[in-house]
């Protein structure tokens, strides 16, 4: 109890001074002059959408049926076709007995719809799982190449690492979709996942690399004297242990992945980043959609630390 | 059982050439525990861990029940099943807990069933006198405990041979005591054991043959009782002296 009284000052200091940071931001908008259009963002999330039924064929309504919520249409053409339409009843556009030409509406059906924003953020969300999956698998076959005796498979790992840690992921983005987009014939969402994947595998087989030499060489040996061989030693010693001290590293380059995909959006793939570029097209509410957009991945991104860090309690039990 | 002819180690680092293990040739018949004694880096780890392809020999034979380790065609991991090691440091897995350390490598390598591994692995932890740990992780427990584990373990590949790689060097003194007390009870059931230590008790107690290295070369062996009593070697004369 002393010691959470002794610390409150200091509480209160910390948001004082988030509070002021914030009034900050506040009183500079106020200067320049702009008006805040908060209520146009939520539309941007998700819409009631009015999808306007027309008639087929020149003809005449038979009949309206109510079934509540929803009105049945049967209309007859000319040659005495039938057909039946549903659509919402507040939103029937026409009486019984009425004519109607081709293309006329006889009323409306309405549906919540997702925004470019919740859409933006699923692409988002997809493309950082696909590419943090193949990421994983390229950097733990690297990482392990890496280590291995064989002169080949360590140089062209260490060739890999360097080439892709030593050139921005924008400059590889451009190459993976103009170059081998072309040459290859693949599609904008391949190149870009390829890209951020073959980008993070570089960086997860060194980290992978340093968690395999953390572990002590007795390790090894302890699996190695009891009749296991190399594969069955890393499968059921050295990497489980490899892996839990590589989480944090791991987390933070998941973490990256996150974010650095936002450059994917330069190749016209509509993320998370690009919807809110053509949000602020249609709304030129340019300060709101960029802060939701920055709320929205920080939300990604601290649910993905809260997981691993769940993951890493749960691994704690032997320490 | 265990047959070495003229072997030799060398390592070579930053321009130095190490013989490791020079020219040693032995042969350890079955139910005899060989104790190897010498001073550090004379050579006799190296020597313990070329008997079970931890290092690869630079020359020279080893034979393990007739199968020659130094041979491309054998299957060291088939030999490894037969040959038990324990190490100073324990090495116990430390993400597994005492039970699992020692039923894994039974399922894995000798694809035992799960029920059978459990019920050698209580045998076994029963045995070293400590079957109230299994569900314990290894961080827990003390440091001779760790080794019983790592002698459990070791055991339960049921291997034809041991090899104990100064098994109680990295132990609090006190705890010495239980896990030679193990080990005695090891060599009284006529397990085939290769001791390297600094237990001098141990090796008057309970060794047939005691090896003396130094400087990679076997300068002398012979019973406890001559080693002990009346070494011929001035080498080895000047080492007990140090030691005794």
């Amino acid at each position: 109890m002393k010691i959470i009284n002794k610390n409150i000052p200091w509480h209160f200091l910390t948001l004082f001074i988030l509070f002021s940071l914030c009034a900050g931001l506040w009183v500079a908008t106020k200067k320049i002059d702009y008006t805040w259009r908060w209520n146009r963002v939520p539309q941007y999330f998700i819409y009631h959408d009015e999808e306007l039924i027309p008639i087929p064929f020149d003809g005449v309504v038979a009949s309206l049926s109510n079934l509540g919520d929803q009105t049945q249409i049967k209309v007859v053409s000319e040659q005495g076709e039938e057909k039946t339409f549903t659509v919402d009843s507040n939103a029937v556009e026409v009486s019984e007995g009425e004519d109607l030409f081709q293309g006329d509406y006889l009323g409306a059906v309405f549906e919540w719809r997702a925004g470019p924003l919740l859409k933006g953020l699923w692409v988002t969300l997809w493309i950082s799982a696909v590419a943090s999956i193949f990421g994983m698998i390229i950097g733990l076959v690297t990482g392990l190449c890496r280590v291995a005796n064989n002169p080949t498979l360590r140089s062209l790992s260490i060739t890999y690492i360097e080439l892709i840690r030593g050139t921005p992921l924008l400059v590889q983005i451009f190459i993976f979709y103009f170059f081998l987009g072309t040459v290859l014939d693949i599609s904008r969402i391949v190149a870009g996942i390829s890209a951020l994947a073959i980008f993070a595998g570089a960086y997860v087989a060194e980290i992978i690399r340093a968690g395999i030499q953390s572990i002590p060489k007795g390790q090894m040996e302890a699996a190695r004297s009891l009749g296991m061989n190399v594969p069955q030693a890393m499968v059921y010693i050295i990497l489980p242990q490899a892996f839990k001290r590589t989480l944090p590293p791991l987390a933070g380059q998941f973490i990256s992945l996150i974010k650095d995909s936002s450059l994917v959006s330069i190749i016209a793939i509509t993320d998370l980043t690009k919807s809110g570029r053509e949000v602020i097209t249609s709304t030129f509410a340019t300060f709101e959609i960029w802060f939701v957009v920055a709320f929205l991945y920080l939300m990604l991104t601290s649910v993905l630390s809260q997981v691993i860090a769940w993951v890493e309690r749960r691994l704690s039990v032997s320490d | 059982m265990i047959k070495t002819v003229d072997l030799k180690k060398t390592f070579i680092g930053r321009g130095q050439t190490v013989h490791a293990v020079d020219g040693v040739s032995a042969h350890i018949k079955p139910s005899e525990v060989v104790v190897i004694i010498g001073p550090s880096g004379s050579g006799k780890s190296t020597y313990l861990r070329c008997l079970n392809g931890l290092e690869s020999s630079t020359s020279g034979k080893i034979e393990i029940e007739g199968v020659d380790l130094t041979s491309k065609k054998t299957d060291l991991n088939r030999v490894r099943r037969e040959v038990g090691m324990v190490f100073q440091q324990f090495n116990l897995f430390p993400h597994k807990t005492v039970l699992q350390n020692i039923v894994l490598a039974q399922q894995v390598v000798r694809k035992r069933k799960d029920a059978e591994a459990e019920e050698k692995g209580r045998m076994l932890l029963e045995k070293v006198g400590i079957a109230e740990k299994e569900h314990e992780y290894p961080i827990r427990l003390s440091g001779g405990q760790q080794q019983r584990v790592a002698i459990a373990r070791a055991l339960a590949m049921d291997p034809k041979i041991m090899l104990f790689d100064e098994p109680t060097s990295a132990l609090d003194p006190e705890m010495v005591g239980e896990v030679l007390e193990v080990m005695k009870q090891l060599a009284r059931e006529g397990m085939t054991m290769v001791v390297v230590t600094h237990e001098m008790g141990f090796a008057r107690e309970v060794a047939d043959r005691v090896l003396f290295m130094d400087q990679g070369k076997l300068v002398e062996e012979g019973t406890p009782e001559h080693f002990f009593t009346a070494p011929k070697e001035e080498r080895t004369k000047a080492f007990l002296r140090q030691v005794l």
